[in-house]
């Protein structure tokens, strides 16, 4: 199942935290940061999975060979898109690939609900940026992959805001799902 | 004072760059006023941005009372603020939570699917034992909403609900089952219930099993690839239980594999087979190899297609399964798995080195050490400003002020990002990981894979250079007791030792490695430039040294070592062992009684002594006993033996023979020499017999009592603080003198990339002057083999074999019949065809040493459970592997016990763990109740109050409303309390079946027409009564 769901920038801000599990928030914001370390660190080039940060790799190693699978997170994908890094932790029922289409599926999402959806739509709007999630994964499981009733869900609960006027147009777009101008993230 | 919106908070954030902390402050300070606020709209509004700050680690648990009002407005989006709140704040100590229990119970019966949504994804945040049973009633229903957004995720939440309380599971799971046989089913909902069957199947597969078939249909039908990648890890857990499975599973298997065009689906598809056991089920059969090729094949290929790292990484993942089971497919990956190691990207090379750990044998060891090794030494040493720690440290104080602007964030991008040519600098666990890897492949089997030991040495003291600096914990009273289970150092240390006593042949080379490690003056050159890395080795260096010390050849310098003024700063451990070691390597200085007592070597042996004694003294005061125990012992032999010395009288000076002292030549010695130490397997002390005679009760001295008091007494008198003090101060740890070279001279290191490979040359992975030493041995061991070519002899004329040499030389006569010429014994080669045999023979140099290595020396049979080792203490190992929940788990293991057969039910005992768990839960809900009755005084004081000042007669209403309402949850409570705490004292299994069946519907308290006892139908009515009093506010409700 899945873990946990986070969302920060380049700059290791969180944006979406979503935690599956009651977890102090000093223990949150100390896990953001050592995945932040990890994944701040690596090339483009590199693979999107992470190993274990500190926090959870102690305990890890009593994974006992019997059994193909148990309750231990083992696994940190990443997605970096544009200005916004994704992460997905989970354990071994989880297909890695698949958790990298899921967080596709998610920006997608995002982006279908934001029209060219940029950072600064989802710290204005955190509370559909939940919504989104929400329509996704519940309590750890995915209960939806298909992009129109992720969309669908989420527009069911209210008009989706557009990003303040005058915070301006020219958003880094993940549109293309490549990498931004960095217009706005500079100002 | 104006209202912030969210929004307004969010300007204000990254308008005040520099000064969040205040603004951040400021904001709270007016979020604790505007959530006491009468309108929700304030309210709710101060809660999301308390919400969004929650996010950056600011506290809002003091909140949670707050949260609860706002999710019981009546309005949606007051409603959505306040599960979100809820969702991101509560924790496992929130007080406030009994009282949220009433209103998901409410919010899941409501006729709008959009409030329903709310608390499905609400409760698998904040459930617990005692409200899963409660909100289970209100669940069921939803199974069958007529909105499938609805279905699927009640099946989640019932899932979640399992977790906590497994028996909420029984009632559920026929229904979800009901779902999943539908066919008419909405394939979402259905994809649902898969998912959480996946997460349901590993635990207890068998419960499972019958609904193979249905199972098997969804994945033949396809369409949806993230359902058949679930429903193929499903099977995957299936498979080993029912055999039958595999011949069905094979063909659409396969027919994925071959078509699918995602290659997740692919790649879980072969990862189905592996785990699933199918290979192993179908060896042999034509329709097995097939099999096993197409996966291999497909793996490889996920290896070698160009630029995708993720494909790399899970076909790395999926060997990873295989190796053990089958090597020889993996083995056949060898190079491309091998290149892996390389791999820029860490995560990948960790992969790949437990990978390689599992395919190595004698072949290829030398090659994938001297890769790794080669990593090792040519990676930059991780500077302090790379260290994770402190970047670490930086974050946590960087990430509160999340909100400011990026563009500062820009400005103070780490440095290391800029540095792209170098290789990455290794990460101090990695580099610990590779080292014990290294370790490992080369110990495996009692060394089986090793050949050649001059080179497993020569390792060795190349890996002490590279080892990484140990965490700075070097104040003695840490090192005596934690014992550092992660020092490297040592374990190469134990490496070498395990060498030198096990394999007689290399001793003198490995005591000579241990000599060197040991020697002061060397001692720059022989381990890291900086950091403590390696020290650990040292402790094993000073045992070999002493226990060996008649290999020694420079036997005074390290006298000399052993005696510097800077083994009194090595950690306690290490400072024991070199007190064992050098009595042992004086007694080889002294002990030669062929030489005559002459006044020089009177004069060196004094000499020794009084050295050795002033190096003594001091240690005989050391806070480690043990230090202190074996100081004071030896201090006491070398005084004597001192003093024996000067009493001896020195010969006459023209050669007469005199004698040396006999406590020299035959009394010290004779302390150590005897028995060799030989290497004794784990089990062997258990099984030496006890002796008939052994006393173990007489004590030894009757007075140990009165002896101990009265050295109490005198003991401490003394002026031994500041002694103690020295000791106990912390002391910089010995690092070897500052490194000399220019940092000019550093910079150009020329780290060249390996021009080959296939093979690491040693070149790539030794360090210059190992391999000068290498070279000069092989030159030694080669002299007399006619067919060596000696690559350095002479670099003009070619190079010439001894043999070439001689025939080219012309004007020496060949001696043909000093040839030696060997009899062809065709007959006796019995099995010339077996290829392999062949191979080995060919060439000369490949032929392997016979090496000796001596085995474990044990009484009486193997035991094959040695790992059951009662003689070996291991305290400290046990605090460390004793199984921790991890930090995010969610713990599935109460699913484990619980079966979903419904025939077991009525036979089943309570378990222990069932007795605690319910002692627990009752215990909680004890506790529950006494903090339900405290809040709802604390409300009542608090409508007193309102009531007093007159307030407006509307908000009146209000509070008596809620307290209306809290009464009703009360009642609620005790009556969910009723049930368990009765079946608690009733051990019969007769009456707890009648419980089971009672329990669900005694929580079905809306539909009121149970016939059970009757003061709780009243307590029901009562509670029924109550509620409407909420109606009457007007709160849409649906009372089924």
């Amino acid at each position: 199942m899945i873990n946990a769901v986070l969302v920060f920038n380049n700059a290791g801000q969180p944006r979406l935290t979503k935690f599956y599990t009651q977890l102090e928030t000093s223990v949150q914001q100390r896990l953001i940061s050592e995945i932040f370390t990890l994944v701040s660190n690596r090339p483009n080039s590199a693979c999107n999975f992470l190993p274990l940060p500190p926090l959870l790799a102690n305990s890890s190693k009593s994974s006992t060979p019997t059994t193909p699978h148990n309750d231990t997170p083992s696994l940190v994908t990443y997605r970096h898109y544009a200005t916004l890094y994704f992460i997905i932790i989970s354990t071994s029922t989880e297909s890695p690939l698949a958790l990298l289409d899921l967080i596709q599926v998610f920006v997608q999402a995002l982006d279908g609900l934001f029209e060219n959806v940029c950072e600064l739509d989802l710290i204005f709007n955190f509370e559909t940026l939940h919504a989104t999630l929400g329509e996704l994964i519940v309590g750890g499981v995915v209960v939806e992959t298909q992009l129109d009733k992720v969309i669908e869900g989420v527009k069911a609960q209210g008009t989706v805001a557009k990003r303040p006027v005058n915070e301006g147009k020219s958003g880094m777009s993940f549109g293309g799902f490549g990498r931004g101008d960095g217009v706005w993230a500079g100002r | 004072m104006f209202e912030k919106s969210l929004y307004d908070l969010i300007r204000g954030l990254r308008n005040h760059k520099g000064s969040e902390r205040e603004y951040i402050s400021e904001s709270i300070k007016e979020c604790r006023k505007e959530i006491r606020s009468n309108d929700m709209d304030l309210k709710s509004t101060a809660l999301m941005k308390l919400t969004y700050l929650e996010m950056f680690g600011h506290d809002m648990s003091w909140a949670s009372f707050n949260v609860l009002e706002v999710m019981s407005s009546p309005k949606y989006r007051h409603k959505r603020t306040g599960y979100l709140a809820a969702v991101q704040s509560f924790r496992r100590d929130t007080e406030v939570l009994m009282l949220a229990e009433n209103q998901l119970k409410k919010d899941i019966s409501s006729p709008t699917p959009t409030v329903i949504s709310l608390p499905l994804g609400a409760i698998p945040h904040v459930i617990n034992p005692s409200m899963a049973n409660s909100v289970l009633s209100d669940l069921l229903p939803r199974l069958t909403h007529s909105h499938a957004a609805i279905r699927k995720k009640t099946v989640v939440t019932l899932y979640r609900l399992a977790l906590v309380y497994p028996e909420t599971l029984r009632p559920a799971w026929p229904k979800i089952k009901e779902r999943l046989q539908d066919d008419n089913e909405d394939p979402s909902v259905t994809a649902a219930i898969v998912n959480v069957v996946c997460e349901l199947g590993w635990r207890r597969p068998q419960d499972f099993l019958p609904l193979a078939p249905r199972l098997f249909d969804l994945l033949v039908e396809g369409g949806n690839n993230w359902m058949a990648i679930k429903l193929i890890k499903l099977f995957a857990t299936l498979t080993p239980l029912e055999p039958r499975l595999i011949k069905k599973l094979l063909p659409p298997l396969t027919k994925i594999i071959r078509e699918t065009s995602a290659m997740s689906l692919l790649y879980e598809c072969i990862n189905g087979i592996i785990q699933g056991g199918i290979l192993e089920a179908v060896e042999g059969t034509t329709e097995g190899e097939e099999v096993a090729k197409l996966c291999v094949g497909k793996l490889r290929g996920m290896m070698v297609i160009e630029g995708d790292a993720n494909l790399k990484y899970v076909a790395l993942l999926a060997f990873d399964k295989i190796v053990r089971s089958h090597p020889f497919f993996v083995s056949q990956q060898q190079d491309v798995i091998l290149e892996c190691i390389d791999d820029p990207d860490i995560s990948i090379r960790m992969r790949a080195l437990d990978l390689v750990v599992g395919m190595v044998n004698s072949d290829n060891l030398t090659a994938i050490v001297g890769r790794l090794m080669r990593q090792l030494r040519n990676a930059p040493v991780v500077s302090p400003a790379d260290d994770p720690m402190i970047d670490r440290a930086r974050m946590t104080e960087v990430v509160p002020y999340a909100g400011s602007d990026e563009s500062d964030a820009e400005e103070s991008l780490r440095p290391h990002e800029q540095r792209s040519d170098q290789p990455p600098p290794l990460p101090e666990d990695y580099r610990v990981n590779v080292i014990r890897r290294i370790l490992d492949m080369c110990s495996r089997d009692t060394y089986s894979n090793i050949s050649d030991f001059e080179w497993y040495i020569d390792v060795l003291i190349q890996l002490v250079r590279v080892s990484p600096a140990t965490k700075a914990a070097t104040t003695m009273e840490e090192e005596d007791d934690s014992e550092q289970p992660d020092d490297v150092g040592r374990a190469i240390g134990r490496e070498l030792r395990n060498v030198t006593v096990r394999v007689r042949s290399v001793r003198s080379e490995a005591v000579d490695a241990a000599q060197s490690l040991v020697l002061v003056d060397k001692r720059d050159q022989m381990f890291p430039a900086s950091g403590n890395g390696g020290q650990g080795v040292l402790e094993y260096a000073g045992w070999l040294v002493g226990e060996y010390a008649s290999y020694l050849t420079k036997p005074e310098p390290v006298m000399t070592s052993l005696l510097h003024s800077s083994s009194l700063q090595l950690p306690s451990r290490t400072l024991a062992v070199y007190l064992q070691a050098f009595p042992k390597v004086f007694a080889s200085i002294a002990s030669n009684d062929q030489i005559s007592w002459t006044p020089e070597r009177k004069t060196l042996m004094s000499l020794l002594m009084s050295r050795i004694i002033y190096f003594l003294e001091p240690l005989s005061t050391h806070p480690n006993l043990e230090v202190q125990e074996r100081a004071v012992e030896y201090l006491e032999l070398m005084r004597l033996a001192a003093e024996a010395a000067s009493g001896t009288e020195t010969g006459a000076e023209h050669g007469e023979f005199t004698d040396p002292p006999l406590l020299l030549t035959q009394a010290i010695p004779a302390l150590f020499s005897g028995a060799e130490l030989n290497p004794v397997a784990p089990g062997a002390q258990r099984k030496v017999p006890v002796p008939d005679d052994l006393d173990l009760d007489t004590p030894i001295n009757p007075n140990l009592q009165t002896l101990l008091s009265q050295a109490e007494l005198e003991g401490f008198e003394t002026d031994e603080d500041d002694v103690y003090a020295a000791y106990t101060e912390p002391i910089a740890s010995y690092t070897g003198p500052p490194t000399t070279t220019s940092a000019a001279e550093r910079l150009d290191v020329p780290h060249k990339e390996p021009a080959s490979y296939q093979n690491a040359t040693e070149e790539e992975y030794l360090d210059p002057d190992i391999l000068a030493r290498r070279k000069a041995e092989r030159r030694e061991r080669y002299k007399d083999d006619p067919f060596y070519i000696d690559p350095e002899a002479d670099k003009g004329s070619g190079a010439v074999t001894p043999l070439g040499r001689i025939v080219r030389e012309g004007n020496v006569e060949v001696d043909i019949d000093s040839i030696p010429i060997m009899d062809l014994d065709l007959e006796n080669r019995a099995h010339p065809s077996s290829s392999e045999d062949l191979s080995r023979t060919r060439s000369p140099r490949r032929a392997p040493r016979r090496v000796e290595i001596i085995g474990d020396e044990t009484l009486g049979p193997e035991e094959p459970s040695s790992s059951s080792r009662e003689d070996i203490i291991s305290p400290r190992l046990h605090s460390q592997t004793r199984p921790k929940k991890s930090l995010l788990e969610v713990d599935s293991s109460g699913l484990g016990s619980l079966s979903l057969d419904d025939d077991e039910t009525s036979g089943r005992k309570l378990t222990k763990l069932d007795i605690e768990r319910r002692e627990q839960e009752e215990a909680e809900m004890k506790k529950a109740l006494a903090e339900v009755e405290r809040l709802r005084l604390e409300m009542q004081r608090a409508s007193e109050r309102l009531e007093a000042k007159g307030e407006a007669v509307v908000k009146k209403k209000k509070k008596k409303v809620r307290k209306a309402e809290m009464e009703g949850e009360l009642e609620g409570n005790a009556d969910a309390n009723t049930a368990p705490a009765i079946v608690e004292g009733e051990a019969a299994p007769a009456k707890k079946k009648k419980k089971k069946k009672a329990k669900p519907e005694g929580a079905g308290a809306e539909e009121g027409e149970k016939a059970d006892g009757e003061p709780e139908g009243a307590v029901k009515k009562k509670k029924k009564k109550r509620r409407t009093v909420v109606m009457d506010e007007g709160v849409p409700v649906a009372e089924e």
